[in-house]
């Protein structure tokens, strides 16, 4: 006999916490199975150890970098392993408040450790126990894609699992020496992070530094990287991975050259692959996409009616994104669906999203090369940084902000971002979207002088006047 | 001959109180064809006697729109099985 439940979700990140709690506040009692630590990707060893460990990198780098004459560099020691410790004590924290303890709080949610595999639509194997749900969600997140690269197998390497607190492949001492493998948001994060740390840092991307975002973001960071003393190579390809006296060598084929490089520890940070191989899906009758994806509906709905899958399993279907508030949003609606029969569709179109480097860049809607390839009229100009007050008056003037708005009614169609406070700023720009503002929509609002958003009023004026003679509060 | 009668399990989100349960037991019995509704708070759920052709859209409905509660089907079982 099996226990019952009226949802079964597969999963416990942030995807699976926000399906539980709107499914419990509608009635439905739950069951959720995880087969990791509880919180999944985000809390354990993605963006919150991450963006820990990168402002204290920070901290070091700009100590070194004061920027400002009359302010003298100094080296902060770093002990790399009570930095670690305390980046641990973070994430448990961080676990049990948001987590844990959210979870004790829910009415009728039961909490089940283990591998699950179906065994029929409605049924999950998890060792020995059955668990049935009248409804399942399919929320199992994702894990770093480890690219065919001969001899990678035979090498150890560490992917961004190394951030996890608890778990073995976890990273304590700071490599004299890494390289990284990609050119995506995790790559560049963490090459930096380690680098200001104090690792000596070798980049191999081969579409260069984060391709698929507007181009001029990636060129830019490449310049700061470089001078920051990170090698990047770009357009490489790595022939093969091996086992050296002291850490790993790579051949790596580069535009007409070739080269050996080495280091003492290898991470790879080439992309995420979707959790669904193990879970025997298709005796649920729940179809997969060619890259192993759950194909979904609008509503979010698989093949299957009863089975739901949301956040990073279902790639980027629907305009979604790997991101952990997106996951987030479409548990809920998943939750309001199922129990509501709310017919919710799940809306991409606005999905502000940052890379947490120095500086940090953050994107929302379409770049200029998807505007185009859809052939939609539109216009674009990026403005520098060095154009915005406050960039000018705490010395960070590196950065710009693009704009990509209809040539039709001047609506923003995307806003992208690279320079100080980029992650916060962002979130006006997504909020003019999400109620459809205009150019100068932007321009009317009064912005409060000087900070950093008013990049956004002066880039929207780059339109339409010379942004080189403006005075004082961008009037 | 009386009409034949439907057990419809229900569960039901949103109840905090006795109160909760008189308003959800009043949005369902408004349903036509419903007989009778026993609604637990403990167990957030309720049981609806009612003509098999009371749907599970118009029990949801009725108790939705309170704009407090929610309520959705487990499931069905005719009364003459006991």
């Amino acid at each position: 006999m099996a226990d019952s439940f009226d949802l079964l979700i597969l999963g416990s990140g942030s995807t699976a916490f926000a399906a539980a709690i709107k499914a419990s506040e509608l009635g439905a009692r739950v069951a959720m199975v995880e087969r990791r630590t509880l919180g999944g990707t985000c809390a354990n060893r993605g963006c919150l150890p991450s963006k820990n460990l990168i402002e204290a990198a920070r901290i070091v780098h700009d100590a070194a970098h004061p920027r400002y004459a009359g302010l003298a560099p100094t080296d902060l020691p770093v002990d790399f392993a009570a930095l670690i410790a305390q980046k641990d004590g973070v994430v448990r924290e961080y676990r049990a408040k948001k987590y844990a303890s959210v979870a004790d709080g829910l009415t009728d949610l039961e909490l089940i450790d283990g591998d699950a595999t179906f065994a029929d639509p409605h049924t999950v194997l998890v060792g020995d126990r059955r668990v049935a749900g009248d409804r399942v969600l399919v929320a199992t997140g994702s894990r770093p894609t480890i690219p065919l690269i001969p001899g990678l197998d035979t090498v150890p390497y560490l992917t961004s699992d190394m951030l996890d607190a608890d778990e073995a492949g976890r990273l304590t001492e700071l490599p004299e020496s890494l390289v990284v493998l990609g050119g995506g948001y995790v790559a560049v994060e963490l090459a930096q992070m380690f680098s200001r740390l104090g690792s000596r840092v070798t980049m191999i991307a081969r579409s260069g530094l984060l391709s698929g975002y507007e181009p001029d973001l990636g060129r830019t960071l490449g310049e700061v990287f470089v001078a920051e003393g990170i090698d990047v190579l770009s357009g490489a390809r790595v022939e093969r991975v091996s086992a050296a006296e002291r850490g790993v060598a790579l051949a790596v084929e580069l535009p007409g050259a070739g080269r050996i490089v080495r280091a003492e520890r290898l991470l790879v940070a080439t992309g995420r692959t979707p959790n669904t191989e193990r879970l025997g899906l298709d005796r649920a009758g729940v179809a997969l996409d060619p890259d192993g994806f759950v194909v979904v509906d609008a509503e979010l709905r698989t093949s299957q009616p009863h089975v739901w899958a949301a956040g990073d399993v279902i790639g980027r279907q629907h305009g979604s994104q790997m991101a952990t508030p997106v996951g987030a949003r479409q548990g809920r609606i998943v939750a309001e669906n199922a129990f509501a029969d709310a017919r919710r569709r799940f809306d991409g179109t606005v999905i502000p999203r940052a890379i947490f480097t120095d500086p940090p860049i953050a994107v929302v809607g379409e770049t200029e090369a998807q505007v185009r390839a859809r052939r939609y009229p539109a216009v674009a100009t990026a403005t520098p940084l060095a154009y915005v007050p406050r960039a000018g008056a705490v010395h960070k003037t590196t950065g710009f902000v693009k704009f990509i708005a209809s040539s039709i009614d001047e609506r923003v169609l995307g806003v992208h971002v690279i320079g100080e406070s980029a992650p916060e700023i962002i979130h006006e720009a997504a909020m003019a979207m999400h109620f459809k503002a205009t150019l100068a929509d932007f321009i009317d609002l009064i912005h409060v002088y000087p900070t950093m958003s008013e990049a956004l009023k002066i880039g929207a004026q780059a339109f339409s006047r010379d942004v080189t003679k403006l005075s004082c509060c961008a009037e | 001959m009386t009409r034949p009668i439907t057990f419809i399990d229900l569960g039901v989100g949103g109840m905090t109180c006795d109160d909760c349960v008189v308003h959800v037991t009043e949005a369902l019995e408004s349903v036509p064809g419903v007989e009778r509704a026993t609604v637990h708070l403990e167990s957030r759920s309720a049981v609806v006697e009612a003509s098999p052709d009371v749907s599970a859209a118009a029990l949801a409905g009725a108790v939705r729109a309170t704009g407090q509660y929610n309520a959705f089907e487990r499931g069905r079982r005719p009364a003459s099985d006991g």
